[in-house]
């Protein structure tokens, strides 16, 4: 135990102190920073503050007062004007008087269905403010319990179809797409890098021999479980940092624009997440491992592992199938099958209640792959060891018994 | 009691046959030269020894029984090359592969500290393993090699990459070792430090043992008729029992007839007044013997 504990530091702080690693650390808050700050430019740069028209044939707003709000640069006030019927409000929007119209039908209170007309689509800005507007001058809204209208605050009270009927989305918190997307890129880059780091380690010590000083030392698999919960470590490290700087500039992001304030994210989701990442870390750490001690050269060990991440991807290029159908037959596919499962685990739940079965599911699966990646490592690693300067095949590994 | 017995160990990579059928023993307090061409089967021996794998057949007995996590302790190994983390300063490098041998950290880098400093390395503690020297790495590994003051000690091409003044030193300090009662197998193609140190040598080859015992009995079994003289005057014409006499320079070499003990010939040389700085009976340098064993071997396959 003492020898596992002595690798397992000696792992550890390897990495952790390096320059090379307190850069990755850094690169990419510094890389999501960046993004925002240039997306949110862009998107004050070419906001049509132009007022926006609504026509409302169900009734419910009486007498409806301008929204009460602060303008501000990254949030300029839309007026919203109020029209009798659409013969009018066209004519403005032709003549470009006003941005697009909403139009409320008489069936709204029931589904909460808007229609939107417009040339170009307006911001989400511009609907934001719009559901605020609602809300403020709804008279159902404005005579519910302060406790029921706080439950409110958060739920969509429109759904929004353009006219032509081709596209339909619930106007929604838009970081339930941001959350997940950054947790699985985090999670990606996480795995890979502290993965190919044990990957580079196993490699050069069969390369200058350090192997064999090291397994006359310690056993094959004191040494895999060290160097496994090592890197773990140091991509757990890499993680808490990383969500030391998500929750702190969030905190500062907040006090500039408020719809960060949005933003929360629940701790069943954290402890989803952490669930779904352990086996998914063990298991990539010890594939890693086993293509370390299966190659000769780190050149090629690191092709190897990226025909590894490439898979991992997958979710990310099916990301809108998954995001429109987020229990489909795809999406639970890619959720069941151990590479893909992380990533496509995480957006799922971003996007929707995925059934608590199905998560357990998961991660069994995960688990059992990660006993199943130790153990395949354990064994890559003792047949690695009888052959110096040879490659092994999958089939010499799973075949000899030592 | 046997610090290492082989009981016929053999080992098969594919079509290879590794090593055949081998036995032998490691004493305490003696050193031990495991010796033969490229590729005859040592590194594999010493890998089975280290239980870095298994022999196919055969036994392998190692401080008193099979290999164990606590005896890996109690051994130190060289291999041939490099074999230290290249990347990380030297002093951290060394006092982790000590910690894997069991030693505790603050006492390693105490032991560390001295081993570098006879070693001229304590100011380089700091500098990355592979900024410095090949003989500086060299003299690293066999600090890794003894810090933990292990009973059995199997170092391969110990003097590669040496200075004369390192090589002095490393050999004063295996001879230490040896005279403390260690246990030491020395594989390397030097035939001259074989020659001055190991007590005892193992001869491979294609796996097979060739030759086998002290360094004398295998020198005596080799050594041919000749004596060499180095006389003040004249040597006579012909001397008796004596079948050829050569010149090399300033010296003479005397091929003995069959059956002639050298005493007769001291004898005859101080009875016809010569007068004699160096009288000695030519022994066969082990290199010799080496290329002898190993070319008629060559010859015997072929036929």
């Amino acid at each position: 135990m003492t020898k596992i504990w002595k690798i397992i530091k000696y792992e550890y702080t390897k990495h952790v102190f390096q320059k090379r690693f307190l850069f990755s650390l850094l690169s990419l808050p510094l890389v999501v920073v960046l993004m925002v700050g240039v997306s949110l430019l862009m998107g004050v740069l070419t906001i049509d503050t132009s007022p926006v028209g609504y026509i409302d044939h169900s009734g419910t707003m009486k007498d409806p007062q301008p929204l009460e709000r602060e303008s501000s640069i990254f949030e300029p006030a839309i007026d919203f004007l109020p029209y009798q019927d659409e013969e009018q409000a066209q004519k403005d929007l032709d003549a470009e008087n006003i941005q697009a119209y909403y139009i409320l039908p008489e069936g709204y209170p029931q589904d909460y269905r808007v229609d939107l007309v417009f040339l170009e689509e307006p911001a989400s800005e511009v609907q934001e403010q719009f559901e605020q507007f609602i809300k403020q001058n709804l008279d159902m809204y404005q005579n519910l319990e302060p406790q029921i209208k706080e439950r409110l605050e958060n739920e969509s009270l429109i759904t929004i179809s353009t006219l032509d009927g081709e596209r339909e989305m619930r106007q929604d918190q838009w970081y339930n797409i941001f959350v997940p997307m950054i947790s699985g890129i985090m999670f990606f880059i996480v795995v890979m890098t502290s993965g190919g780091y044990l990957l580079q380690a196993v490699v050069e010590e069969k390369e200058n021999r350090t192997m064999e000083i090291l397994i006359t030392s310690v056993t094959p698999k004191q040494l895999m479980t060290g160097k496994i919960i090592g890197n773990i470590g140091v991509g757990l490290t890499q993680l808490v940092v990383w969500l030391i700087f998500a929750w702190v500039g969030l905190n500062i992001a907040g006090q500039f624009f408020p719809v960060v304030q949005d933003i929360s994210i629940s701790t069943d989701y954290i402890a989803v997440l952490m669930l779904v990442f352990l086996p998914s870390f063990v298991m990539v750490a010890a594939t890693m491992a086993a293509i370390g001690a299966t190659m000769t050269e780190a050149k090629e060990a690191q092709q190897i592992s990226s025909l590894f991440s490439l898979p991992m991807m997958i979710p990310y290029y099916l990301s809108s199938t998954i995001m429109m159908n987020p229990n489909g037959t795809l999406a639970t596919f890619l959720s069941y099958f151990p590479i893909t499962a992380p990533i496509t685990l995480i957006m799922r739940m971003g996007f929707t209640v995925v059934p608590a079965w199905q998560i357990a599911i998961n991660i069994a699966i995960l688990v059992l792959f990660a006993i199943l990646a130790i153990w395949f490592a354990g064994k890559a690693f003792r047949m690695g060891m009888l052959r110096y300067g040879k490659k092994l095949s999958l089939k010499d590994v799973l075949r000899k018994q030592e | 009691m046997s610090i290492i017995k082989t009981l016929n160990i053999s080992k098969r990579f594919g079509e290879v046959q590794a090593v055949d059928n081998l036995s032998f023993e490691v004493q305490p307090g003696e050193i031990f030269g495991l010796l033969g061409p490229n590729g005859a089967g040592k590194t594999t021996s010493i890998r089975m020894i280290l239980d870095i794998f298994k022999p196919d057949e055969g036994e392998i007995r190692i401080l008193g029984g099979p290999m164990t996590d606590e005896k890996k302790n109690r051994i130190g190994y060289l291999p041939e090359e490099r074999g230290l983390y290249q990347e990380i300063p030297l002093e951290r490098c060394l006092i982790f592969l000590a910690a894997l041998k069991g030693l505790d950290e603050d006492l390693a880098a105490s032991k560390l500290k001295d081993y570098m400093e006879h070693f001229d390395l304590y100011q380089y503690r700091d500098k990355k393993v592979k900024e410095l020297s090949k003989g500086m790495q060299q003299k690293a590994q066999l600090i890794t090699t003894l810090v933990h003051d292990p009973e059995l000690i199997i170092i391969d091409e110990p003097f590669t990459s040496l200075d004369p003044v390192n090589t002095e030193m490393v050999k004063e300090l295996l001879q230490s070792k040896r005279d403390e009662g260690k246990a030491i197998i020395m594989s390397t193609h030097q035939m001259n430090q074989v020659e001055e140190l190991c007590d005892r040598i193992l001869l491979i080859d294609h796996g097979h043992r060739v030759l086998y015992g002290t360094l004398q009995e295998i020198q005596g079994k080799f050594a041919s008729r000749d004596i060499l003289v180095t006389p003040l005057n004249e040597l006579p014409q012909t001397i008796e029992g004596v079948q050829e006499i050569k010149k090399l320079n300033g010296r003479f070499r005397l091929t003995l007839e069959e059956h002639t003990k050298p005493n007769l010939i001291l004898r005859n040389l101080i009875n016809s007044g010569v007068e004699l700085t160096e009288f000695e009976v030519a022994v066969p340098p082990l290199n010799e013997i080496f290329i002898k064993v190993v070319k008629e071997k060559a010859g015997g396959v072929n036929d």
